[in-house]
């Protein structure tokens, strides 16, 4: 093995890393000429970690520019890739050593490159990841940008949802605002206090590679469909003794009709209709009967005044609370239902029947 | 119901046809059928907003906001048509010019049922109708009770707000099944009533012109309307330029015709 390097102490470093890289040089020459094949994973993990185990190794100038260059052997073992994958899988061309020198220009294009690594084995989410919202802020050249390795760890992958609350801690990294919002939110408590399966977590709603720019038009008319996702399903909806005609009855009224035939642009629309999303909350979304949430009886005139504005006390008894108008709930609507439903049928048939009556007579006339 | 001077009166035609419209119901009817074809374009999307072709017919017209203009325009007008409409009628009734030939009576309920027993075989008996038969009366009514339902509900759909503020804010969602349902009806009674008597019946096939042309047969005249024919006769005065020959043509008849 290699004695420790000090990268990090100062003018030294450089001489350090040639020494480093002569000694690996030799190391690798002596392999050779012994006749080693390139043997399984792990003798050439051991090989890079001869220089990457060392915590102190790091790329750039020292300070806060600098790019720490360790891996933890014990923890790349136990990832996901640790028992299949050798280091050259992912870092081709590395075997050489000196290491050549790398193709990017700046920080922006080494993040968007390292995505390469991953594209051989998982094409399909590599694919997605240029659909992103975050490759369009990459593509901007903003180093906050993540690529695949800030959301699954480099040497250190896991199994993404291994359990699922590790989603939502892994986008809290960067969203802290939104994250403690849903970690409030009937969802949120219910996922983190319990790891509970039904509720979503953010990828469920925003998608894992193809993640969309939440705020343009067509993705928030998509929001009905969404919640519906979970919400019109009556398996999920029973085991909390909630309605699955939310979504049936939403579409049936002004706002869901409005929704549905509107087709989206791809630019920020900051108002259509009222979606789900627009009396309930986004990430702070509450149980319905919670004194806070904006679709309580007492809160809902306020929450009607977000786009109806000036309306009275008496506006909110216009939307039937997601319920199908019957003689108990909403009388007059259901009245009115009632009335056309045999109105209809009556004079149409009717006339229909006095037609036939004629036609009948003029054949018989002749 | 009449306009001025509406009465049947014989045209200046060689042929002896009879002026039934004026030039002002012929301009109605044009209108109020166009707007009912565009209030039922961009209505009837909104109202199957679920099916496939209402999201094409919204496209195929430039996206929701444009349909809900039009049909706000549309409806707008044909609030306006009315209102003229009836406000003509009451200025024309008041001051002598027209007479209220469109209001039902008793004789009309006699009528569909001596044509209900025609039609059944029961009786050879058929019902002889003045200006108006009782279907066209039905048919009028039915457009302007209609009309006085759609234009109130489409207001409160359209000012649900102000509605709210002083009236119940049920009302709104019951205005839009109203709305819904009854522009529903009145579309089918257009597609099956209306079209069979004026263009599929026998009797009108393939097209009843009248309200285009403002004229009607004499033949057809004593057929569909021997009253208003023998009334015409009557009142000598309004039967300006009609030929003699015609004239005493009507005079037998009268005299053969049972009073109705």
């Amino acid at each position: 093995m290699v004695p420790p390097l000090k990268p990090r102490t100062g003018g030294t470093a450089g001489a350090l890393a040639v020494l480093a890289t002569l000694f690996l040089a030799a190391t690798n020459f002596a392999e050779a000429a012994l006749g080693a094949a390139p043997g399984p994973p792990q003798a050439e993990t051991d090989d890079c970690l001869s220089c990457h185990g060392d915590q102190g190794l790091a790329a750039g100038k020292p300070g806060p520019g600098s790019r720490s260059l360790f891996v933890d052997g014990q923890a790349f073992a136990d990832s996901v890739h640790g028992r299949d994958l050798r280091c050259t899988d992912c870092h081709p061309g590395m075997a050489e050593v000196p290491h050549p020198p790398r193709p990017h220009r700046t920080e922006a294009e080494r993040r968007a490159g390292s995505r390469e690594a991953c594209k051989a084995c998982h094409f399909e989410n590599y694919r997605q990841s240029f659909d992103s919202v975050h490759q369009r802020v990459l593509a901007r050249g903003d180093v906050h940008a993540p690529s695949c390795v800030d959301c699954h760890g480099s040497h250190t992958t896991v199994p993404a949802a291994q359990p699922r609350s590790a989603i939502s801690r892994t986008c809290a990294a960067c969203h802290r605002g939104i994250s403690d919002a849903y970690a409030n939110s009937v969802h949120g408590r219910a996922l983190l206090e319990t790891e509970n399966a039904d509720v979503p977590v953010c990828t469920d709603c925003h998608r894992g590679h193809a993640i969309a720019d939440p705020r343009v038009e067509n993705w928030l008319l998509r929001t009905p469909e969404l919640c519906s996702g979970c919400h019109a399903d009556p398996a999920r909806m029973s085991r909390y003794g909630l309605s699955t005609a939310v979504s049936q009855t939403y579409l049936a009224d002004f706002h869901g009709m409005t929704a549905s035939l509107s087709r989206g642009k791809g630019e920020e629309a900051p108002r259509i209709t009222a979606l789900c999303i627009d009396c309930h909350g986004v990430h702070d979304i509450t149980k319905v009967k919670d004194p806070a949430s904006p679709v309580l009886k007492a809160n809902l005139v306020k929450t009607c005044r977000k786009c109806h504005e000036g309306a009275t006390e008496s506006f909110p008894a216009a939307w039937l609370s997601h319920y199908e108008p019957s003689w108990q709930k909403a009388p007059l609507v259901h009245g009115v239902k009632v009335f056309y439903g045999l109105f209809i049928p009556f004079v149409i048939g009717g006339l229909a029947l006095q037609i036939l009556l004629h036609l009948w007579r003029v054949v018989v006339n002749r | 119901m009449s306009a001025p001077g509406s009465t049947a009166r014989a045209a200046e035609t060689a042929g002896g046809d009879f002026v039934r419209f004026s030039p002002r119901q012929r301009l109605e009817h044009a209108l109020v059928m166009s707007l009912f074809v565009v209030l039922a374009v961009t209505g009837f999307p909104q109202k199957f907003h679920n099916s496939g072709w209402a999201q094409g017919v919204v496209d195929l017209l430039g996206g929701l906001e444009r349909v809900r203009f039009l049909h706000r325009a549309a409806g707008f007008l044909f609030a306006l048509l009315a209102a003229t409409h009836v406000a003509m009628l009451i200025r024309d009734v008041a001051s002598g010019r027209a007479r209220l030939s469109m209001v039902p009576t008793r004789k009309d309920f006699q009528d569909a049922i001596t044509t209900l027993r025609y039609y059944l075989g029961v009786s050879d008996l058929q019902a002889r109708f003045d200006r108006f038969d009782y279907r066209q009366k039905f048919e009028y009514w039915g457009l302007l009770l209609g009309g006085v339902v759609m234009v109130a509900t489409g207001l409160l759909l359209y000012f649900p707000v102000a509605v709210a503020s002083f009236l119940p804010g049920e009302l709104i969602p019951a205005a839009k099944v109203a709305h819904s349902n009854e522009g529903l009806m009145a579309f089918l009674v257009v597609i099956v009533w209306h079209i069979y008597n004026a263009h599929l019946s026998p009797e009108a096939f393939p097209f009843d012109r009248s309200i285009f042309t403002g004229r009607i047969s004499r033949e057809r005249m004593k057929h569909e309307h021997p009253l208003e024919l023998v009334g015409s006769q009557r009142s000598g005065e309004e039967a300006v330029g009609t030929p003699s020959a015609q004239d005493e043509e009507h005079r037998s008849r009268e005299a053969q015709a049972p009073d109705g």
